[in-house]
């Protein structure tokens, strides 16, 4: 199960840059940035999966060297991940509208007056 | 608890760049108040920096910081930390004294603009965001940096929103930066999983020895990474983009600090993290990527019609400079880059200001129609000078006391490995340097002399601030110029020397670090100053010169007989008496030279196209590319 999550986000982070690479809509550039960022965070969190474990999750004293949990570090890593997706979403949709606005179009190839 | 301990000093100078941030967010509506708050958080941050100056930097001492007292428990950092060696105290002063110029130069250059509310926050958290980046001990901890200046620098790129092509350059920055630091957290990701640890100096001491193929994948990741931060080739578009449409304040620091904190990144990634400067390999990879920013990206600026544009791409250039001279991996280069990158900051800082004073009283940057403001700017002509010198390696200026210790750093390379591509290497930072002082001379000749078009008849001097920032920059380009023995001594051969003593590095947050083996650290120059070996190099210099002369298909005449209509413009070249006296434009200086290259800047000029998917694409092969050369040869 584990390999499959690593495959999993790899083929997301590649499917992500594909798009990013290949469409011309500014829309579909932000759907493949978040598509990459979802593929990190099924990454992170595949890092610290331990197959039966518990969740991390204890009172003081409970705690003895036999416990088996995940990692609740790549928990922490993810969440921060997740609020910078959404950070990355919010800013560059924010920028999409204002570029509709002034240019009147969503192509990336007629949003180029920056060349050279 | 002794709140004045100097031990607290790098935390103080993070935190009070975000507690100013937020502090205008809340109170800042009035003017005074927020430039009072913001004036406050910057000065008090280069005061911690400059106290650490003593313990750090003359006594060698590493300040290791557990945040909130938490260390290390069972053989593991459990901790945030912050780690302060000479190299990030290096990084810290630069970037904190930049940034306090930036923020007294923008007082006024911001004054007719709205929402500065908005923009000083965003302006502190890049400030922030950098140094947290160069004092963090701990690796999650300068990724999450990374975004908050990314963020807040795209905010800032775009901020002038009403400027032709700011927006676009705001949304291609985001788009490639978000690639590159999506690259640096799966490249985290992999070394948690192999190390599990995020603490710097633990990974430092568990990674080298322990190298595998999911290690080096995290470093092909790691580095384009940095170098997306760095705008190094094949990342160097968006920084010509950003620098265009951002204010020149900002201009400052995306080129001073920005691109500094991605040196810094390569530097303890390559260094200290993975400890594989030692392979002739890594060098050519630093050494080679260097160079070809250097040379395109200085080529790529003598066909720029806009000011800031044409900086931006000799900013990059000055870079590749810094880049080669840290890949050669001896003690002088180091030194030599640091230097330069110190140098860079300044005279870049002192160049992006002008063109700000410029932009602010004409209200324009295209070469083609500026001219002749010297007689109306004379000072902040003056003050261009002294940039333009420096950054062209003028002798008094402090640019030609860091190229020459990179000449010769990269010769004693040459001499010491036996390896004759380096002196192909100093040749082409000598080619380099003459093609930046001709783009110069362009600039100088477009903007400040030359006639002076009817409508900026009435244009004044910048006001006093302006001018004491930039007079601020221009006498610390000529001090560190005129002595330079004083700046390699205390600043750059302690940062120089802690790179080589990653032991060090190690041990002070509490791992042992004795295992790791200090490299020897001499500054010693070996065989430099010899005329005969530099009039070798010369000659070498000439012969690739003659060679490319005559494979560009040298020809004259084909110029004018080959169908080719002779444009008019060019007649005053040899056109007598009558057009002696019309205005030389920037553009027309070396049209021979742009001609004879013509392929080349065509073709460059395709290569830059704009698109967005194209430079995703060139992200996108980069990292391929870095991925394939270092399984190969790590």
């Amino acid at each position: 199960m584990i390999t499959f999550n690593y495959i999993a986000s790899f083929f997301l982070i590649a499917l992500g840059l594909y798009c990013i690479v290949t469409k011309y809509n500014l829309m579909k550039t932000v759907i493949g940035l978040n598509i990459i960022d979802y593929g990190v965070n099924l990454l992170i969190i595949a890092v610290g999966y331990n197959h039966g474990g518990t969740a991390p999750i204890f009172t003081p004293g409970e705690l003895n060297p036999g416990s088996f949990f995940v990692d609740p570090i790549p928990q922490a890593l993810t969440l921060t991940s997740i609020v910078i997706g959404a950070c990355v979403s919010a800013m560059s949709l924010a920028l999409v509208i204002k570029l509709y606005e002034s240019y009147g179009t969503l192509d990336t190839r007629q949003i180029r007056r920056l060349r050279g | 608890m002794n709140f004045f301990d100097y031990h607290h000093f790098p935390v103080y100078s993070i935190m009070v760049l975000f507690l100013g941030a937020f502090l205008i967010v809340l109170m800042g509506k009035n003017k005074t108040v927020r430039n009072i708050i913001a004036f406050a958080a910057m000065a008090c941050s280069v005061a911690c920096m400059l106290a650490l100056f003593k313990p750090v930097m003359l006594e060698g001492e590493i300040i290791s910081y557990w945040m909130g007292n938490r260390s290390i428990a069972g053989g593991y950092a459990i901790g945030i930390a912050l780690e302060v060696d000479a190299l990030g105290l290096f990084f810290g002063l630069l970037i904190s004294s930049v940034v306090f110029v930036a923020g007294l130069y923008s007082f006024q250059y911001m004054s007719h603009d709205d929402n500065q509310q908005q923009y000083y926050t965003l302006f502190l958290m890049l400030a922030g965001g950098v140094m947290g980046l160069v004092l963090s001990g701990d690796i999650f901890n300068m990724f999450i940096m990374i975004e908050i200046l990314t963020f807040a620098a795209v905010a800032l790129t775009a901020f002038r929103n009403q400027v032709y092509g700011a927006l676009e350059a705001a949304f291609k920055y985001l788009v490639v930066g978000s690639i590159g630091s999506t690259c640096i957290l799966v490249g985290i990701t992999i070394l948690y999983a192999q190390a599990h640890t995020l603490n710097f100096a633990q990974l430092s001491l568990l990674i080298p020895g322990n190298l595998n193929n999911a290690t080096k994948l995290a470093f092909a990741l790691l580095y384009i990474g940095f170098s997306t931060k760095a705008f190094l080739v094949p990342f160097h578009p968006l920084a010509a983009d950003a620098h265009g449409a951002a204010p020149a304040s900002v201009s400052v620091l995306i080129s001073g600090v920005l691109t500094k904190s991605g040196i810094y990144g390569i530097i303890r990634l390559t260094y200290f993290l993975f400890q594989t400067m030692g392979l002739g390999s890594m060098q050519f990879m630093l050494v080679f990527v260097g160079c070809v920013s250097m040379f395109v990206c200085v080529t790529m600026a003598l066909a720029q019609h806009d000011f800031k544009r044409l900086l931006a791409f000799h900013s990059i250039s000055q870079i590749g400079y810094v880049l080669t001279a840290v890949g050669l991996c001896t003690a002088l280069g180091i030194s030599s880059g640091l230097y330069h990158a110190m140098n860079h900051t300044l005279f870049k800082g002192l160049l992006f200001l002008a063109a700000g004073a410029v932009l602010h009283e004409t209200g324009t940057t295209d070469l083609g129609k500026l001219g002749g403001l010297s007689k109306k700017m004379p000072q902040t002509t003056i003050l261009f000078l002294i940039g333009a010198f420096s950054i062209s390696g003028v002798p008094p200026f402090n640019g030609f006391a860091s190229k020459w210790m990179i000449y010769q750093a990269t010769y004693q390379k040459a001499v010491e490995s036996g390896n004759i591509g380096f002196l192909l290497v100093t040749v082409i930072c000598l080619v380099t340097s003459i093609l930046t002082l001709a783009s110069f001379v362009k600039v100088s000749q477009s903007v400040f002399f030359g006639q002076l078009p009817k409508e900026y008849e009435n244009v004044k001097e910048v006001g006093l601030g302006m001018r004491f920032a930039m007079g601020l920059l221009a006498l610390a380009c000529i001090v560190s110029g005129l002595f330079p023995e004083l700046v390699t001594t205390y600043i750059t051969e302690p940062a120089a020397a802690a790179v080589f003593n990653v032991g060090n590095y190690i041990s002070a947050m509490g791992f042992d670090g004795s295992a790791v083996a200090a490299g020897t650290v001499s500054f010693e120059s070996v065989g430099v100053w010899t005329p005969v070996s530099w009039l070798l190099v010369l000659c070498i210099a000439l012969l690739a010169i003659t060679i490319v002369a005559l494979a560009g298909k040298y020809d004259r005449v084909s110029a004018h007989e080959g169908g080719e209509t002779v444009d008019t413009k060019y007649q005053l070249f040899y056109g007598g008496e009558e057009n002696v006296f019309s205005q030389v434009g920037g553009d027309d200086l070396f049209w021979g030279f742009k001609h004879n290259w013509k392929g080349y800047f065509n073709f460059m000029h395709d290569m830059h196209s704009g698109i967005v998917n194209d430079y995703a694409l060139w992200a996108v092969v980069a990292l391929a590319l870095a991925i394939v050369f270092t399984q190969i040869v790590l």
